[in-house]
C-alpha cells in the first residue's frame, strides 16, 4: 500500500510539469487580461504586478519556486482573488464531492441492477431497451442532456430548480432544498456512467452465468436468487471494479461540465473559470487536486479488488 | 458553454473601460413614472440579479472586475456620482468647489452621512482609501491618483503622508486635494474612488512601512460597515452574494430588504431563471428580447448606451499596409450596410455610430457623415487608391488582392455574427475578408501589447460618463512591445492629440471641452480609424412587480437609484 502511495508521487510530478508548462506556454497574459481597460494603468504598474507574482522569472525558475511552495503546502495566491489558491479550491471542494458522490451512488444503485437484470432477461425487450439506453446514454453529450433537463424539469414543469446550490433566501442548512438542487445535476452526471456500468455488468454477468460453477450451483438446488446474487454477481463485479477507476475519471471530468451547466459552485467550475482567466496558481492547484483525487480513487479501487476477489491480497 | 464564454467576455470588456462611476440617459420603453405616481411605495422583499461570474475582491481599492465593482459600489458610495441621464458629475456623499487655477478641489462631506455603525463618514476615510490603494501590491489601479500632489512619494515610501491632501483641522468632514496639473477627468476618476472606513481599514496601511498593505485584510471580503444603500451580509462562494438594507443610508433607507447576486452559467440559464422567477433582474442580450417579452411576469427596460462595438483597422499592420490609406478605410465605411448589421446582428436594438462619442453623450458632434451604404462610392474610392478589379471579382493592386483578416473573440455571438455579415458585404464590393475567431484571453494581450499580427479586429468599448478618451486615441497610447496601450489601431493625428490634451484641462469648463470633443469626433468621422459600428442598447429584464426603476444611459446597470426600487405586493 505504502509502495503504491510512493508510486503516485512521480505520476503527480509528471502531471504538474506538463500542466505547468502547457498553461504558461499557451498564448495570453494574465496580467494584461486582468488589467484590461484600467484607464490609469501604466506599463510600470504591469511590470510591478508581474514581478509581484513572480511571472517575470524564467519558466524553470517559476516551476521550482512553485514546487518548493507546494512542498510547504503553499500553492500560491490566486491572481484574480488574491487569496491562497488551495484554500479557494478547498472551499469549493465539498460541493464537488457532494455532486460526485451522489452521482456515484446513483450509478451503482441503478446501473448494477439494470445490468444484471438485462443479462438475466437476455434477448427480451427489456434487455434491448436497456442496451439501447446504454448506447444512447454513452453517446449523448452531458451538457446537452443537462440543458434538456433544465428546460423540461425546471422551466416547463417547474418541479425542480434549474441552477445553483440553494434557493435564494433559504438557509444553508436546509437539507430538503439542497437535495432538490442536487437531483438534476446528479442524475445527469450519473446517466452516462449508469449506461456504461449497466453495459459492463450485463456482459460480465452473461460471461459468469455461462460458467460451470453456476451450473453446479443450480444443480446443488440453490435458489435462483442466491445463485445470481451470491455467486454470479460477486464474480461479475471484479472487472466492474476495474471499470470503476476509469469511471471516476469520467466523473471528475464530467462534473466539470455539469458544474458549468448547472452553475454548481464546485472546484471543477472554479478551475475552469481560472483556466479562462489564466489564473495560474488556481489552475495548478485545481489540476493537482483532481489528479490526487484520481490517484486516491485508484487506490480505493485496488482495495476494493481485494474485497470482491479474495484471491487478490492487499499489500 | 459557448454562450457562457460570450457573456464572460462581454463582462471582461466592461470591467475594462468602465473604471469610473456610473451615469445615465433617457429612453425606456415604459415610462416608470406613470405607475409610480399611482402607487405608494412599500418596504420589503428582495431582488435577485444574475451574474455570469462570481465576485473576486470586495475592497474597491484592490479590485478591477465588473462584478466585484458592482457589489462594492452598492456597499461603498463615492463623494461624487454622475447624473444617470446626462452624465454630468453631481454631488453625492460630498460637495466640491474648484480653485480658479483648476488645481485644488475643496470638499465637504454631507453632515448626515454616516457609516452603517453610526460613525460619521469623514475626510480621513477618503485618505484611507487613497493610501490603501497607493500601497496595495495587487491593485491594477495603482496610478489612479498619480496626479494628486505627493501621491507618488507616498507610494514609494519617500513620504509618510500625501502632501496634496489636507484635512481641515477644525472640521473632520472638510478637506482639500491639490493636483500637480489641472486634469479635468480627475473629478470622476479621483473622487469617484469611494472612501473606506478608517476605523476598519486604517490600521492596515502603515505610513512609515511600505511593506504593510490592505491586500490581505480579512475585512476586504467581509466588510463590516457600509456607506452605500446596502450592507454586506453573506458571500456563498460561487453561488450567491447577499446584501441587506443599510438603515442609516444618507439618502434614506432603501425599500428593498435585500439585494442578492446569483451566479448563473450563461445567458440561456439566465433566461430560464428569469422565466421561473429564480432571477428577478438581469441584463439580457438582444437575441433574447423576442422570447422574454412574451412573458407576462417580466418587464423589459431598454436604453441607449455610450459604449459601442466596432471594426478597428490596424494602420501599422505590416501585412495590411493599405489600412494606412484613408480612402481605403472610407471605402470600407461606405461598403457595409450598417442598417442591415443593426437589424441582423443587434435585432434593431441599438444606434449606428459615426464617431467615438455616442449621441447620448454631451461630447458628441452633430452633422457627421453617416457613410450611408453606397457600393459605387466605395468602389470609386478603392479605384482612387490605385486598385483595379480583377477577373476574380476582387480588387487588386500590383498583383496583390485587397484582402485581410478580421479577428474577433470567440464565443461572443454578437461579434461573431457581425464578422460574418461584414465578410459577406465586403465581398460584394470586391474586398476579400478572412474571418477568424480567437480566444479573448489570447486576443487582448496581442492588441494591447503592440503585436501587429492582427490586421483588423471587431471588439467593443464600454464608455463611462467621462468624455476623456486619451487612452484610446492619443498617439502616446499606441502600444509597442515595450509599452502597452489601448490605441491598438495605431491611429496617429497631431490635431487629435491637441484636442485630447485640451479636453484634459486646464480649462475644465463644459463649453471648452465640448468644443474640443466635437472637433475630435468630426476628425475621427472623417478619418475612419474604426468603422464605428453600433452602440447596442442596454436591455434590462425585471420581474414586472419591481417598481421605481428609472434607467439612464450613464448607469450601465440601471441601478443608480436602487435605494428607491420597491416591490409591489
Amino acid at each position: 500500500m505504502i509502495r503504491r502511495l510512493l508510486y503516485a508521487i512521480p505520476t503527480l510530478l509528471g502531471i504538474s510539469v506538463i500542466v505547468f508548462f502547457l498553461t504558461r506556454l499557451s498564448p495570453g497574459d494574465p496580467i494584461r487580461i486582468y488589467t484590461f481597460g484600467s484607464q490609469t494603468i501604466t506599463e510600470d504598474d504591469i511590470r510591478q504586478l508581474r514581478a509581484f507574482y513572480g511571472l517575470d522569472q524564467p519558466l524553470p525558475v517559476q516551476y521550482v519556486t512553485w514546487l518548493l511552495g507546494v512542498v510547504r503546502g503553499d500553492f500560491g495566491m490566486s491572481l484574480q482573488y488574491h487569496q491562497p489558491a488551495l484554500g479557494l479550491l478547498l472551499d469549493r471542494l465539498p460541493a464537488t464531492l457532494q455532486l460526485a458522490s451522489a452521482a456515484l451512488i446513483l450509478q451503482i444503485l441503478i446501473g448494477v441492477p439494470l445490468g444484471v437484470y438485462a443479462a438475466l432477461r437476455r434477448g427480451s425487450w427489456v434487455d434491448n431497451a436497456i442496451r439501447v439506453f446504454g448506447v444512447a446514454g454513452h453517446a449523448v453529450p452531458t451538457f446537452w442532456l443537462g440543458l434538456l433537463a433544465i428546460i423540461f424539469f425546471a422551466v416547463t414543469l417547474r418541479v425542480l430548480p434549474s441552477q445553483g446550490l440553494l434557493t435564494v433566501g433559504k438557509d444553508q442548512s436546509d437539507i430538503v432544498d439542497r437535495l432538490r438542487h442536487l437531483i438534476l445535476p446528479a442524475f445527469v452526471l450519473a446517466l452516462a456512467a449508469i449506461a456504461n456500468y449497466s453495459r459492463y455488468l450485463r456482459t460480465e454477468t452473461l460471461d459468469v452465468i455461462a460458467q460451470d460453477f453456476i451450473r453446479t450451483a443450480h444443480a446443488k438446488g440453490l435458489r435462483n436468487r442466491t445463485v445470481v446474487y451470491t455467486h454470479a454477481l460477486r464474480n461479475a463485479l471484479i472487472p466492474v471494479v476495474t471499470a470503476l477507476g476509469g469511471l471516476l475519471a469520467v466523473l471528475v471530468s464530467g462534473s466539470l461540465i455539469i458544474e458549468q451547466v448547472f452553475t454548481w459552485p464546485g472546484a471543477g467550475q472554479f478551475t475552469y473559470a481560472a483556466a479562462r482567466a489564466k489564473d495560474y496558481p488556481v489552475i495548478m492547484a485545481g489540476v493537482m487536486l483532481a489528479s490526487t483525487l484520481l490517484v486516491i480513487s485508484y487506490l480505493i479501487r485496488d482495495v476494493l479488488y481485494a474485497v470482491v476477489d479474495p484471491r487478490i491480497k492487499a499489500r | 458553454m459557448k454562450s457562457t464564454r460570450a457573456m464572460r467576455m462581454f463582462v471582461s470588456v466592461l470591467g475594462a473601460a468602465s473604471l469610473v462611476a456610473t451615469a445615465c440617459a433617457p429612453s425606456s420603453t415604459t415610462p416608470p413614472a406613470t405607475q409610480a405616481q399611482a402607487e405608494t411605495p412599500v418596504a420589503g422583499g428582495r431582488i435577485i440579479e444574475g451574474s455570469f461570474s462570481d465576485i473576486q475582491r470586495l475592497n474597491p481599492a484592490t479590485s478591477n472586475d465588473a462584478t466585484s465593482s458592482g457589489i462594492s459600489g452598492k456597499i461603498y458610495d463615492a463623494l461624487v456620482n454622475v447624473d444617470a441621464k446626462t452624465g454630468d458629475p453631481i454631488p453625492w456623499l460630498g460637495k466640491w468647489t474648484v480653485s480658479a487655477d483648476g488645481l485644488t478641489y475643496s470638499w465637504t462631506i454631507e453632515p448626515k452621512a454616516n457609516w452603517s455603525d453610526g460613525k460619521p463618514i469623514i475626510a480621513d476615510d477618503f485618505v484611507t482609501r487613497v493610501k490603501a490603494q497607493l500601497r496595495s501590491k495587487v491593485t491594477p489601479n495603482k496610478s489612479q491618483f498619480d496626479k494628486v500632489e505627493g501621491a507618488k512619494d507616498y507610494q514609494a515610501g519617500k513620504a509618510t503622508s500625501i502632501s496634496g491632501i489636507k484635512v481641515d483641522a477644525s472640521d473632520p468632514k472638510k478637506f482639500t486635494v491639490k493636483f500637480t496639473d489641472a486634469f479635468c477627468p480627475a473629478l470622476l476618476s479621483v473622487f469617484g474612488a469611494a472612501p473606506l472606513p478608517t476605523h476598519i481599514f486604517g490600521k492596515y496601511t502603515v505610513d512609515s512601512d511600505i511593506t504593510k498593505n490592505v491586500d490581505e485584510a480579512p475585512e476586504n471580503n467581509n466588510p463590516p460597515v457600509a456607506s452605500g444603500p446596502f450592507k454586506f451580509k453573506e458571500w456563498r462562494k460561487g453561488d450567491q452574494v447577499i446584501l441587506s438594507r443599510n438603515e442609516s443610508y444618507f439618502l434614506g433607507a432603501p425599500l428593498l430588504d435585500e439585494y442578492v447576486l446569483k451566479v448563473v452559467a450563461d445567458s440561456t440559464a439566465a433566461s430560464a431563471q428569469l422565466k421561473t422567477g429564480e432571477l428577478t433582474v438581469n441584463l439580457i442580450q438582444p437575441s433574447e428580447i423576442a422570447d422574454l417579452s412574451k412573458q407576462d411576469s417580466l418587464k423589459i427596460y431598454r436604453w441607449q448606451d455610450p459604449g459601442y462595438t466596432y471594426i478597428g483597422w490596424r494602420e501599422q499592420s505590416p501585412t495590411a499596409t493599405f489600412f494606412n490609406d484613408k480612402r481605403v478605410r472610407q471605402a470600407l465605411a461606405y461598403g457595409i450596410n450598417m442598417k442591415d448589421v443593426l437589424q441582423a446582428v443587434f435585432f434593431g436594438e441599438g444606434t449606428q455610430m459615426f464617431s467615438h462619442h455616442a449621441p447620448v453623450s454631451w461630447a458628441a458632434a452633430t452633422g457627421l457623415n453617416p457613410y450611408a451604404y453606397d457600393k459605387a462610392k466605395a468602389e470609386s474610392l478603392l479605384k482612387d487608391a490605385g486598385y483595379a478589379k480583377g477577373a476574380d471579382g476582387f480588387y487588386a493592386k500590383e498583383g496583390k488582392t485587397l484582402g485581410f483578416t478580421i479577428v474577433t473573440n470567440q464565443g461572443n455571438k454578437t461579434r461573431e455574427t457581425f464578422l460574418q455579415v461584414a465578410a459577406e458585404q465586403y465581398k460584394q464590393i470586391g474586398v476579400k475578408v478572412n474571418p477568424k475567431l480567437e480566444a479573448f484571453e489570447a486576443l487582448v494581450p496581442k492588441l494591447t501589447g503592440g503585436n501587429p499580427e492582427v490586421e483588423a479586429v471587431i471588439i467593443g468599448w464600454q464608455i463611462g460618463a467621462e468624455a476623456d478618451s486619451y487612452t484610446l486615441w492619443h498617439s502616446s497610447s499606441i502600444p509597442t512591445p515595450e509599452k502597452g496601450g489601448n490605441n491598438f489601431v495605431f491611429y496617429k493625428n497631431p490635431r487629435i492629440d491637441t484636442l485630447l490634451d485640451t479636453g484634459r484641462g486646464p480649462d475644465c469648463s463644459k463649453e471648452t471641452r465640448k468644443k474640443a470633443y466635437q472637433e475630435f469626433n468630426q476628425i475621427l468621422n472623417e478619418d475612419q480609424p474604426y468603422n464605428f459600428g453600433i452602440s447596442g442598447n442596454r436591455l434590462l429584464a425585471t420581474a414586472s412587480n419591481i417598481r421605481g426603476i428609472d434607467p439612464g444611459s450613464f448607469s450601465p446597470t440601471g441601478e443608480w437609484n436602487i435605494h428607491k426600487w420597491w416591490i409591489k405586493k
